[in-house]
Formats: structure tokens, sequence, C-alpha cells
């Protein structure tokens, strides 16, 4: 579907597969990956389908197959806990990273690596706190406050929201979906994992909502 | 039970079914004379009636022991989800002869390593108020415990206690087993109760029903009925009612403070007991209450019962009629307090088929794989099980009796590793089978988490109420988390009869203090009970009756307005007519439909119309029903004449539309909704659990997150497949379904282009909770949605 325009900033366009992508300096973002949370899940005892680690990868195969970036910036969770850590999800990450050698990978720590810890180092990621400039954004984890949103300064990419608006049309029909909610300088993003839900966000508190169906990206104004 | 048979018990509430039971139980239990040992067990569905059911044994006992000095006295327990540790351990080290118990609390104990060498001794069972229990999965999961007993002690009498019921037979067959159950015997009660129900009229009667009102206008002439005696239980359907008929009848009547009072589930234990106490000494003058008072054995007998709004069944009406004059030989009197105008009909229908003898039947739900999941885990920690033996043991049940060799592995496949597919969850293992073939639960996390989540009710997320923080004061209850959520500090609610300020939310608690003013009343979701199709077949036939003119009798007579204007705009529906209502609005395209087959059919034709309606032109429908018909709301224009023949057509089979019906499923979300149930019960989504790390909430996600997971990744999970049958089964009755549509379809369309709406639409119209079913792609919704929110907004 072509209707995806929208924003356009700093050389920034919010594509429907809940990322940002900047053709300028060949950089893709995401958030909140959440890789191995089901894993997790059946290490603690409660069964969660095997997957969605797969369908993870493919849909970032899928991303970067049509954007060719040279850089790749997660925006925090990208592991979900300790117990995502099995040898298996690691040699799959590890398979996935040299398919794709020549790309940058940047993994900004959020709340939930800080408990699962960094990809061990030969699966080709480099850790950094936040924040981190990466192609002249800053690209951060947490969202700035408020005010700071709103000050001077270049653009800020974040996640750790897993922002979700509900919207209602006529007939009482209401859809819930992911959306990049913007407030100032900042681009807060849905999350990009299989398996990681979402929070409502009141739409009011931001200057702008872009909501996001798969294919699609739409401006919602309330 | 002298004779050494099992069997089931019979009669109208306040017949004396306690004592007689009781006495049986004590002579089972008299000789030859009991070793330290529990020899009888005594099961109830409530709390409440297990307290008052050990006052009345225990005095009982005591009485014939002094009379007959020869047998030592036998000693009567309780223990219940109120029963302290120390109780308990008390119990363990001398147990009472005679338990009373839950099914919850009976489960547990079968989940204890030595439970078999605990009911060494049993000789008899007593299940009382069996029709609570049998349509449910607390009794699937009472059958499991019975026919464990049994397995256990052969010679086990088993007795079970029911009020009126349609189909006694099926009760007994469920209590006692499929193998054991032609040898039960089935003792009826001959004396028939005096019963007289009648209904209070409203002065005014109004044209239109509102669904919304709750017939407050209603309230003087209620407070009159409660001056005229001297003690009154006034039933509701829904504890949010009873929060407001309390307050209203208190404005109306302050000096009723003290004597006045509320009663319903979500109150914390010391004001029920409070009000049970009250009522039992006739120091209040009138309880506001719903179905938590339903059940009760020694209650001195109240002189007026009310019920407001419709009881929704013949069985349910005289339950509760039963509570005046609950004592043999007394007339029981119970007046409905119609709350909208169309429950004047209900209130004729109630009467038409009590003249009838027309009760509705219970059965027992059919294989349910979360409870026999459950089960699973809970015989693995009481001792273990080998396969062969649990699957015979397990099919010596009513609810089982059919469960296939299918199925049967699925749930052991799914303790074992989450499920059938090898590969599937190798790291998920509950309980597994040792080297001696003996199915075992090994590690003690999963164990004390499985004791923890036994149960087969699933409350909705709740939180205590409580005065507070500074200083700690008493508990109240507890509400849905979904209304605190909605509270900042400062905002007022009245809970427990009380107007409270909502102070802060910690550790799911909600401190509050005392207020004044006014407040919001709290929903609590789920005792919404569906009107029963005998009921609704009754009442089709009352305004039939009405249609050709005859508005014999009060109720009807007081509906009258009302009936007349739907014939005005309209018609009135008739036993060989499906009337039908368009209406175009702001809102969008409206079709309004009254098959009168309660609310749960009713929502199987809702979806099952608009599935076919869409499968034409895709598009959203917004799905309102009710127990006399449903509304279908499209966003986009549809010419429901031209669709109808396509709409009521006839399947050939019931596998046909189920098909069909499961279609239409995937494309709303009823569904979803069910699986939030089955998870938790199945142990798939836990709640948290206390003195567990703060980390293990990265562990906890919504079931409907799981739901999505699950119908991604993998569609052939049991879990999906039972959601879907008990959607199927149980929410839409799908057998139901079938034959409500083959007589749909065999009636005459009776079609109405609406300028207005009429009264039969109105609370159709205006109610909020819907269903919706969708086929338009998210991206094709989203931006038609847009559009018009867009056009809306330009016009």
């Amino acid at each position: 579907m072509e209707k995806t325009v929208v924003f356009s900033r700093h050389g920034l366009t919010l594509m429907p597969q809940r990322a940002v992508w900047s053709a300028p300096r060949r950089t893709l973002w995401i958030a909140d990956l959440h890789l191995g949370k089901a894993a997790g899940f059946r290490a603690h005892g409660q069964p969660a389908p095997h997957g969605t680690t797969e369908e993870n990868l493919r849909r970032l195969d899928e991303l970067i197959a049509l954007t060719s970036p040279e850089r790749f910036v997660v925006l925090g969770d990208f592991l979900h806990a300790r117990e995502s850590r099995s040898p298996i999800l690691l040699d799959r990450l590890r398979a996935w990273r040299r398919a794709y050698l020549s790309m940058d990978c940047v993994v900004v720590r959020g709340n939930h690596d800080r408990r699962a810890g960094d990809p061990p180092p030969d699966c080709g990621f480099v850790c950094v706190d936040e924040p981190a400039i990466v192609s002249d954004v800053e690209s951060r984890h947490y969202p700035l406050t408020e005010d700071a949103a709103h000050s001077e300064g270049g653009p800020v990419l974040c996640g750790h929201i897993h922002p979700v608006v509900r919207i209602s049309g006529p007939a009482r029909d209401r859809l819930r979906l992911p959306c990049f909610a913007v407030i100032g300088r900042q681009v807060i993003l849905p999350a990009f994992g299989e398996f990681t839900g979402g929070s409502l966000i009141d739409p009011k508190a931001f200057n702008e909502i872009y909501l996001t169906t798969e294919t699609t990206v739409h401006r919602y104004q309330p | 039970m002298a004779r050494g048979d099992s069997g089931l018990l019979h009669a109208t509430t306040g017949a004396g079914k306690t004592l007689a039971v009781g006495f049986g139980a004590w002579r089972t239990l008299r000789s030859p004379a009991p070793a330290n040992a529990t020899s009888a067990l005594w099961i109830t569905p409530m709390r409440a009636l297990a307290s008052d059911t050990h006052r009345a044994l225990t005095s009982a006992f005591e009485e014939i022991a002094a009379l007959d000095a020869r047998y030592a006295p036998l000693t009567v327990g309780l223990r219940t989800g109120d029963t302290s540790p120390r109780e308990r351990a008390m119990q363990g080290r001398h147990p009472p002869h005679l338990l009373i118990t839950t099914p919850e609390s009976l489960t547990l104990m079968l989940a204890r390593e030595d439970a078999k060498q605990t009911f060494a001794s049993l000789r008899c069972v007593i299940v009382d108020e069996w029709h609570e229990l049998i349509g449910n999965k607390r009794g699937v999961q009472t059958q499991l415990a019975l026919a464990r007993l049994r397995r256990w002690r052969g010679d086990l009498r088993i007795w079970g206690m029911s009020a009126t019921l349609g189909d006694v037979a099926d009760a007994k067959r469920a209590l006692l087993g499929p193998r054991f159950a032609e040898r039960g015997a089935l003792v009826r009660a001959t004396t028939n109760k005096p019963l007289v129900v009648d209904t209070l009229l409203p002065e005014a009667p109004e044209r239109f029903p509102w669904a919304g009102h709750l017939g407050l206008n209603m309230a003087p002439l209620v407070a009159a009925e409660i001056d005229g005696y001297a003690n009154t239980l006034i039933f509701t359907n829904t504890r949010s009612q009873a929060e407001l008929w309390y307050q209203h009848l208190l404005r109306l009547r302050p000096d009723w403070a003290g004597v006045l009072a509320v009663h319903h589930g979500s109150l914390a234990r010391p004001t029920r007991d409070w009000v049970e106490r009250g009522l039992k000494e006739g120091s209040l003058k009138a309880v506001v209450c719903t179905s938590s008072l339903d059940l009760g054995v020694d209650f001195l007998p109240v002189e007026r019962v009310l019920q407001i709004g419709s009881p929704k069944g013949v069985a349910r009406l005289l339950q509760r009629a039963g509570r005046s004059g609950h004592a043999p030989g007394r007339v029981s009197r119970i007046t409905m307090v119609p709350s909208h105008a169309l429950e004047l009909v209900e209130a004729a229908a109630v009467k038409a088929a009590l003249a009838e003898g027309k009760i509705e039947s219970r059965s027992s739900p059919d294989a349910p794989l979360d409870v026999l999941a459950q089960h699973l885990v809970t015989v693995a920690l009481g001792g273990g099980f080998r396969e062969a033996e649990l699957l015979e043991e397990v099919r010596d049940t009513v609810a089982y009796e059919n469960l296939t060799e299918e199925a049967w592995r699925w749930c052991l496949d799914f303790v074992r590793k989450g499920g059938p597919s090898l590969t599937a969850y190798s790291e998920f293992s509950r309980a597994a089978p040792d080297d001696e073939g003996v199915w075992r639960v090994t590690d003690k996390r999963i164990a004390q988490r499985h004791r923890m989540n036994i149960g087969a009710i699933v409350a909705d997320s709740a939180v205590d109420v409580q005065y507070g923080p500074t200083p700690p004061g008493a508990r109240l209850g507890t509400v849905e988390e979904s209304f605190i959520a909605r509270m900042s500090k400062g905002d007022r609610f009245w809970f427990a009869g009380k107007l409270l300020e909502f102070v802060r939310l910690r550790d799911s608690t909600a401190y509050v203090r005392k207020a004044t003013g006014g407040g919001a009343t709290p929903r609590w979701q789920g005792g919404r009970m569906p009107l029963s199709t005998t009921l609704a077949d009754a009442m089709v036939a009352t305004l039939g009756r009405a249609a050709g003119g005859d508005f014999d009798g009060p109720e009807l007579a007081c509906a009258r307005p009302m009936l007349e204007l739907q014939r005005k705009w309209s018609a009135l529906p008739t036993p060989n007519t499906l009337l039908l209502e368009t209406l175009k609005s702001r809102e969008g395209w409206h079709l309004f439909a009254y098959p009168f087959a309660g609310r749960h059919v009713n929502l199987g034709l809702a979806s099952l119309f608009a599935w076919r309606a869409a499968k034409g032109t895709p598009g959203t429908f917004s799905l309102s029903v009710n127990d006399y018909g449903f509304e279908l709301l499209s966003a986009t224009e549809r010419d429901w004449g031209a669709l109808m023949p396509r709409l009521v057509e006839r399947p050939n089979s019931v596998e046909e539309l189920a098909l069909e019906v499961v279609e239409s499923l995937n494309a709303g979300e009823l569904a979803r909704r069910r699986f939030r149930d089955i998870a938790h019960i199945a142990g798939l989504v836990v709640s948290g659990y206390p003195g567990e790390r703060k980390s293990s909430r990265a562990m906890q996600v919504s079931a409907s997150l799981f739901y999505d997971v699950f119908r991604k990744f993998d569609p052939g999970n049991g879990l999906l497949g039972q959601a879907e049958r008990e959607v199927l089964n149980e929410e839409l009755e799908v057998r139901h379904l079938f034959s409500a549509l083959q007589r749909v379809s065999a009636r005459e369309i009776d079609l109405h282009h609406l300028r207005r709406c009429s009264p039969l639409a109105f609370p159709l119209l205006v109610q909020r909770l819907r269903e919706k079913l969708s086929n338009e792609s998210l991206a094709a919704r989203l931006e038609r949605m847009l559009s018009q929110l867009n056009a809306a907004a330009d016009a």
C-alpha cells in the first residue's frame, strides 16, 4: 500500500514494519525486540509456542532486504531475560548476524538488557549505554522527559513504552494499533518484537501520532 | 443410606434436606464406631453455607449424643479457604469424623502426598446443593474428586441433595458416575410446598423499556412493602444493582440506617458474617443481596422475598422463593419487581411457565480439557498415577465418559511438555512419569504454584478495598482492578453500602476513606444470567397472546401501553413470525431481530448473520444482544431486506453449522475472551505469587497476548481448540443455535422499516457492551474509519 508518507524530518522515515529508516545515513532503527521471551516463559514452566524468534528475524530480514542499511540500531530490550540466553537462541543469532557481515549492529541497553546481560561478543553486536549518538541521531531506550523533548537539539529516537493507541470509528468500531508517538524532537517507536504487547497512551499528550498496520502508516489526529 | 445405597435426594428448598441427610450420615458413622479418622465428607458449594452447615450439624449431633449415651459423640470439622493453617494442622492430628468442605479444598487435600491415607476410613460423601455445581466446571472438579474417592473406597456411599431441577435422573448420573448411577436411589419429597408468585406493578407504566435505569422508580413501592413485614430479602441480579438499591432505599428511608444491609460476594467476610448473623437474629429489617444469599440452611425464615428485575429462570425463582417460609408446611411467596416494561411481560411469562410446570434442566459440561489438565497435576502430586488406571477412573465421570484417546493423550502431553509436538516445549514440564511409569511432580516450585491455582473459577483480577493507608483500617472487600484503574485520588465511589474516597493504590490494595456527597458505583463483570430457554419460550408465547389482543392478567394489562406502541410503530413478535426491524441512524445501518432465544443463542445468531452478510461484502459490524433479540450495526450501507433470505438459510447439520460459526468466531473476539479463563485454569497464565522475586514480573503476560501468539505459532494447540469448543457449546450453545435457526427459518419474516426506534429496539440500541465482527483487512478498516471520521469532522 502506498499510504506510508507522512513523517520526514532530519531525513527520517517511519516505516509500517515498526521501524525508522534514514535513507541519507543508510541507518535502520527498531525498538524493544525482546528476543527469547517465549523461551523465558518455557524455562519458568509455562508453555509458550516456538517460532516467535524465527518470525522476528524473518521480519528483520525483510526490512533489511528492503532498505540495505549500513547500520542497524536496536533501541533497547534486545534480549528479554536472563533465561532467554539459551545456546540455541544465541547460535541462531550468530547465524543471522553472519548473513550481514558488512552491516554495523548497535544495541542501546534497555532495562531488560541490564538483567539479561549483553549478547556474547562473538554475536557481533556493539552494546552501549544511552544516550548514544548514531548517524547524528540521539538513540535511547528510555524517552526524554517532556521538557527535554521540547528543548533545542537534534532528533531523538527511543523505545521502552510500546505505545499503542485506541481509535473509535463509526458503528461503534474500535481498534488498538501500535504507533509512533512524536513529542517535540523525539520519536517513540512501537515495539518491534512479536509477543510483546503494548501500553495504551493518550494521543493528546503527544504532538503527532502515526498508526501502523504492518502494511501502512497513517497520521492520526484525535 | 441405612441400606448402604448411594443416591440423590430431591426436594424443594426448606423441606429439611440437610437434617435428613445429616441423620443418615450420623447412622452411617455410628456403627461400627469410627476410628480416629475422617469417615464422612460433606461438600458444599459455598463457604458461607459451609459454616452454616457446621453449626447445624454440630448442634444436631450434640442433641442426639445427649439422648443416646451408648455411642461416643461424633465430631464435626470445617475446612475451607478460610480455615487457618493452625486449624488445618490440628485437623491433621485429630481428624473430625465428619468434615465439611468445598470442592476446591477437597481438591487441595487430594493434592497432598498422603491423600489416600487421609481418606482410608471414608464411608460416605455428601454433596449439598448439587444443582448449583452440576452445570459448571466446579461440578466437574467435584465429579473427578468423587471418582478418585470411589476408586480408593469401593463401598463408598455418595449422597447428593438438590433443589428443584428439570432433569433429576441426569443430575443423579453426574453425581454417582455412569457406572453406578443405575444402582443409586432417587428420593423425591412428595410434599408440594405452597407457593405464591406475584408482581409489584408500577403506578405509571412506561412506553419504553430502558435496561440502564434498574427500576429505581419502583423504590418507593418496594420501601412500602418492606415496611409492612418484619424482615425482607431483596434479591438483585448483579452486585452493582445491589449497591445501587441499597443506597436508594436508604436515601428514601434514612431511619433504616443500621437495620438495612447489603450482601454480595465482593464484600469482606466479616461484613457478610455480620449481615448473616443479623438475619438469623432478626435484628435486620431488610437485606439487599445477590445470588450470594440464594443458598443457606438455617436462616430463620424471612417473611417477605422480593426479586428486583427478572429472575431469568423458573428454577432460580423457585430457589429464591424458598427463602420465605423456609420450613416444612409454610407458604413461600416471592414478588417480582419489574425494572422495565418488558420485564412485566417476563413476569407474566414466569407465571405461565410455572403454571405449566416447566422448569429448566442442567447438565454437566462435556470433557473440559483445562479441568482435566489441572486434575492430572493434582493427582500426580497426591501420590502419583499410572496412565491406564487414571484414564479408567476419569472415564468413570459423566463429564469425561466419552473422553477420546486423543484428548487424553493431549492432556498428558500438555502437563508433561506443554503440548503434543515433541519439540514444542521441551523446557516445560509440570509432571512426568518416573522409572516405574508413575506420574509425579518433582519440581517444588511447580507444586506450590499448582496448589495456589487450584480451582475452576477465574476471578477478574481484584484489588482489596481497605481504609487507610495511615492508620490501616478495616478491609471492606474487593472490586475489579479495571474499576480502580480509572480512579484518581479524591474520586468517590459507593461500596459495601458506604460512600468512599479513593486515596491510593498500593500492592493491589485500594486505600480509601469515608466521604460525603455522591459517587460512582463499581461494576463487576460476570454474574449476569441469561434468560433460560424455558422462560424465553414462555415469553414469546405471552407476546403472541398480546398480539392477538389478549392482555389478560395484571402484568400484561400494565405493559399494554408499551406493547400497543410497539404494535403501532412495528409489530409484536409471535411464535409463528420472526420480527425484523431496520433503521438508518447517524451511527450507521441497523438491523434488529427478535428470535427470543435467550442471550447466548441470540449472540450465536447475531454472529452468524453478521458473518453471512460480510461474506458478500467485507465489513465491520457491532453486535448488541439481549435475551429477546439482537442488533447488527454496520458502518457501511446494507440492504438488510435483500440479504435476509441468505441470512436465515438453514444448514444441513449441526456439524456444518459449527464449521460456519467457527469461521465467524475467528472474525470476532469471543474465543479470545473465553481463552482467558481456560488459560488460567490450565495453569498457562499465572497471576503472580507471593514470595517470588520481583524479576518474575518479566514472566507475566496477558492471556490475550498468549492467545495471539498461540493463534499465530501453534494453531493446533488443544487449549485454543477448547476455547473454540466452549464458545460453541456453552456461550453460543450450537445445538440450540441449530434448532433456533431451524425454527427461525421456518417462521414467516415480518420486516418493518422503522422511522424511529421501537420500544423493543430501544434497549438494544442503547446497550454499551457489544461484540464486534470484522473481515476487513486491518489497513482497509483503518483507512475507512479515518476517512469517515474526517468526513464527519468536516461536516
